[in-house]
């Protein structure tokens, strides 16, 4: 109840992003308002996310209000200084007090959905626990006792901050409202304590909402064009694209480690490794069926209408060999642009529906996977290149294909120079792929996975994009959804990411029962 | 009977054929070439192993890429239809690939407009652009094996330098290592003794096997080819096992005289294609050395050879693995074994590939 209660608020709590609007801008430089070093707030505390980091970007969403706009058009350095201050300070000031109000309602419903009852009853019980005398007589227990507690308390410590700072925001707001001027220290350092805190706050969340065993890892998204030939590849190609821009915006290692091209355009398949902190955490919510809805750009042959629109999406495969000195990776990024979505809609024709299945996977070290699987349970099998074999036929065809009998569960590994290369691979992924299905089954050991449950659970459709006769990207789970489809396509996926996140959690908090 | 060889027992029976480090003690000859230091031309290190002395603008080597495209695209659905060639699809992986050995930094395969990225982003290339050009024109129009193109194989998990004169293994031989493997974990005293890969080419199983035996016994390479003994030599060299794998010039058994009756392990990927078959195999083998591939009227001739010798080369309980033609040769082989050598082997097996065929002939030394 409280976690449902905790993500309505989440969708409503407006974007701060006043502050960075007047930062970003130097010409407004005189209402800058400093990071407070004296701020106690501990931001560091837990391991950082990419994707909050962006999070207070300004593009994040559009549709909400953007707090201080006046504040920025009245800041023009021609205006006269010190009425304009007293105007600005006035206004600020009342937003100011909205956005402690909200952040102060927000800090209750955190503490209240971590379950902080709980915790301080958790924490008394393990200090309970470690003041025994018989406590060391288990070493791994007492370690992990120790670590629990201290957990335990990081996180009660991270709450009555959250508390404390909040109420520091408040005095200075009621403060305020008492003097007859306005003090502008006092509202700069109130505006930076709620800035701050609710960055922190964003981060909580999410270290909650990302603690999966996996959710600190890598990931390996394969993107595999549904039925529907060329429509559905050039689909899978979109998607791939729009994968590879999120990880880059992420600032994850993203490699196309695999690409199988459609016959006529686009993918059949395709595999990114995504390397980098919290990439699993937040890509495995896309695994599943995306739909669009569009009118073909290609005709009866399944050539693309516009020549020339063809040969700029091929030329935007581009190899680029990054040096890791002079970064050139700006240069490009500068350069890269929405492009695909644009030339879809002044096309007269039917509306067409296509699907492309994403499955993601953690990319796990090889020594973290401590689990051995019986060779009589893989199938393993090669390409072949045809023919008599051997000495006969020379062929660079390696790929390995690995089916886990007892799930039906397979892989495929093709990007490896090498057949035992592929093989390794394939098996390592196979691994990732089983360990995965084993926690989301909630079974103890990979025996236990239920394979008849794994094939069912595959062909879920999870989002909706549609390019005709309107334009929307809907997710169908947590109901999210935005008309700006080029942005998404473009790789703006956080909103999703996030919505889904919050979607998950106050499921499994209602299904769960817990406060 | 059992097996035993210890380590110095096994350098007693290795001086004789490790003197060519002693020139002194015998003289080089044509047909004892040394493992002394390999000196490659740049026209014959592998690509990926040259220095990035060249560099081209982004633009230009997408335009060299959309040029082999077309190019690869063209020549598509023809080369299989022809002779069970490499389809688009497998030409455009190989594309891929010589991208990734020509460029310096080859990570990313990152989308972009290039007609916004600058023309003058370098990109640092070992070799220049023309000879790309050259290069794939050469892969397409001459159906030059793209091993030859890059100078290199990736196999097991090396890296194998090659070029015109000396076989490309096929990822079929992969599993010979298996089996070498497969046979030192069921008698472990397999592991200590000396090894023989007999017509090496690259090295390539030699190499595999060496890196199984660890710090423990030894492998000795032969090939006929002078060619082949100077890839093999530079390919030891290369993954550091000069002490361990030894590289000689020689038909067969020829140059390990010494070892006769001490080997405790046999493996040869010998020539085997039917010599009415050449004419008729895929456009890229023909390119390769004749002298590796035609195994005589019924391509049988090297296998018996190599058979028979196995009876005086190997000790008792030693192993013994060989790649075959198929199902035909697998049979006649053991057939011969448990027939006309009758008594000298046991335990012979026919063993497929990965792809069903039946592909290797294995078994032990009587004891």
């Amino acid at each position: 109840m409280e976690g449902a209660a905790l993500s309505h608020s989440l969708l409503q709590r407006p974007l701060y992003a006043s502050t960075t609007v007047v930062l970003a801008s130097p010409k407004s430089a005189r209402i800058k308002l400093p990071l407070s070093p004296q701020n106690p707030i501990i931001l560091c505390h837990h391991h950082s996310h990419p994707l909050l980091s962006s999070s207070h970007r300004p593009v994040a969403a559009p549709s909400l209000p953007v707090r201080c706009s006046s504040t920025v058009m009245s800041a023009t350095p021609e205006a006269g200084v010190s009425a304009e201050t007293s105007e600005w300070a006035m206004q600020d000031f009342y937003t100011l007090r909205r956005d402690v109000e909200t952040t102060s309602q927000r800090v209750e419903e955190i503490r209240a959905s971590a379950g902080l009852k709980q915790l301080k009853e958790d924490l008394a019980n393990l200090e309970k626990a470690s003041a025994d005398s018989s406590f060391w007589d288990d070493r791994a227990k007492a370690q992990q006792t120790l670590m629990a507690l201290t957990d335990v308390k990081d996180k009660i410590q991270l709450l009555s901050e959250f508390k404390s700072q909040v109420e520091d925001a408040e005095t200075i707001v009621m403060l305020t409202e008492e003097m007859d001027s306005t003090d502008k220290g006092l509202l700069e350092e109130a505006s930076s304590i709620i800035r701050e805190l609710n960055k922190a706050l964003d981060q909580f969340e999410l270290t909650q909402l990302l603690s999966g065993p996996y959710d600190k890892e890598g990931a390996v998204i394969s993107i595999t064009a549904g039925a529907g030939g060329t429509d559905a590849q050039d689909w899978a190609d979109m998607l791939l694209r729009m994968y590879v821009r999120w990880g880059e915006k992420q600032r994850y290692k993203t490699k196309v480690v695999e690409k199988s091209i459609g016959e006529e355009a686009g993918i059949k398949s395709a595999t990114i490794e995504l390397e980098g902190r919290y990439a699993y955490g937040y890509l495995s919510g896309e695994k599943g069926t995306h739909r669009i809805v569009r009118v073909s750009p290609f005709n009866a042959k399944g050539l693309r209408q516009v020549h020339e629109q063809f040969k700029l999406i091929q030329d935007r495969y581009v190899l680029v060999n990054l040096g890791s000195s002079s970064d050139p990776f700006n240069k490009l990024k500068g350069a890269m642009e929405p492009s695909r979505s644009n030339r879809l809609h002044h096309r007269s024709g039917s509306v067409l529906t296509s699907f492309s299945g994403v499955e993601v996977m953690p990319l796990l070290p090889e020594e973290s996977m401590d689990v051995e699987i019986p060779e009589e349970d893989l199938d393993i099998s090669f390409t072949r290149a045809g023919g008599k074999g051997g000495q006969n036929v020379n062929k660079v065809e390696t790929a390995v294909r690995i089916t886990h009998i007892p799930t039906g569960v397979a892989v495929r590994c093709t990007e490896e120079r090498s057949q035992l290369a592929n093989k390794i691979k394939a098996l390592s992924r196979l691994k990732a792929k089983l360990l995965v299905i084993t926690m989301e089954q909630r079974a103890s050991e990979i025996k236990q996975i239920r394979g008849d449950a794994v094939k069912a659970d595959w062909g879920q459709q999870i989002r909706n994009y549609v390019f005709h006769p309107y334009k929307l990207v809907k997710d169908v789970r947590s109901g999210y959804e935005t008309s700006d489809i080029a942005s998404v396509m473009d790789g703006e996926l956080d909103p999703f990411i996030k919505a889904y996140l919050r979607h998950k959690y106050s499921i499994s908090m209602s299904s769960s029962g817990a406060v | 009977m059992k097996l035993s060889l210890t380590r110095t027992s096994l350098s007693s029976i290795l001086a004789p054929l490790l003197c060519n480090s002693h020139p002194s003690h015998r003289p080089i000859s044509s047909l004892s070439v040394s493992h002394r230091p390999t000196s490659l031309t740049p026209e014959t290190t592998p690509l990926f192993l040259r220095p990035p002395t060249s560099s081209a603008s982004l633009s230009d080597l997408l335009k060299f890429r959309n040029w082999a495209e077309t190019l690869s695209s063209s020549a598509g659905a023809s080369f299989s239809a022809q002779d069970n060639g490499p389809d688009t699809h497998l030409l455009l992986r190989e594309l891929t690939w010589l991208l990734e050995d020509a460029l310096e930094n080859p990570k990313t395969l990152a989308y972009c407009n290039p007609s916004a990225v600058s023309n003058d982003l370098l990109v640092s290339l070992r070799t220049d652009l023309e000879e790309l050009y050259t290069l794939w024109k050469q892969r397409i129009d001459e159906r030059r094996p793209f091993q030859y193109i890059v100078g290199c194989e990736h196999w097991r998990d090396l890296v194998l330098g090659v070029r015109e004169g000396v076989l490309i293994p096929r990822p079929e031989t992969e599993q010979v290592v298996e089996l070498v493997s497969d046979a030192i974990k069921g008698n472990d005293e397999l592991g200590d003794g000396l090894w023989a890969d007999l017509g090496t080419g690259s090295g390539a199983i030699a190499i595999g096997i060496a890196r199984i035996l660890r710090d423990r016994g030894m492998v000795i390479a032969t090939d006929l080819s002078p060619v082949a003994v100077e890839v093999a030599s530079f390919n030891v060299q290369r993954y550091n096992l000069q002490d361990k794998v030894v590289i000689r010039q020689g038909s067969w058994f020829g140059p390990l005289k010494e070892a006769e009756g001490d080997l405790v392990g046999i493996v040869s990927n010998p020539p085997y294609i039917p010599t009415e078959h050449i004419n008729g195999l895929q456009a890229e083998v023909k390119h390769e050395p004749r002298l590796a591939l035609d195994g005589g009227t019924d391509g049988i001739g090297d296998l018996l050879y190599l058979c028979n010798g196995a009876v005086s080369m190997l000790k008792p309980g030693g192993f013994f693995a060989f790649e075959t033609n198929g199902e035909k040769q697998c049979k006649f082989l053991l057939d011969y074994m448990e027939t006309k050598v009758k008594g000298s082997f046991n335990d012979i097996n026919i063993v497929s590939d990965f792809a069903g065929i039946q592909r290797f002939v294995t078994g032990f030394r009587t004891r």
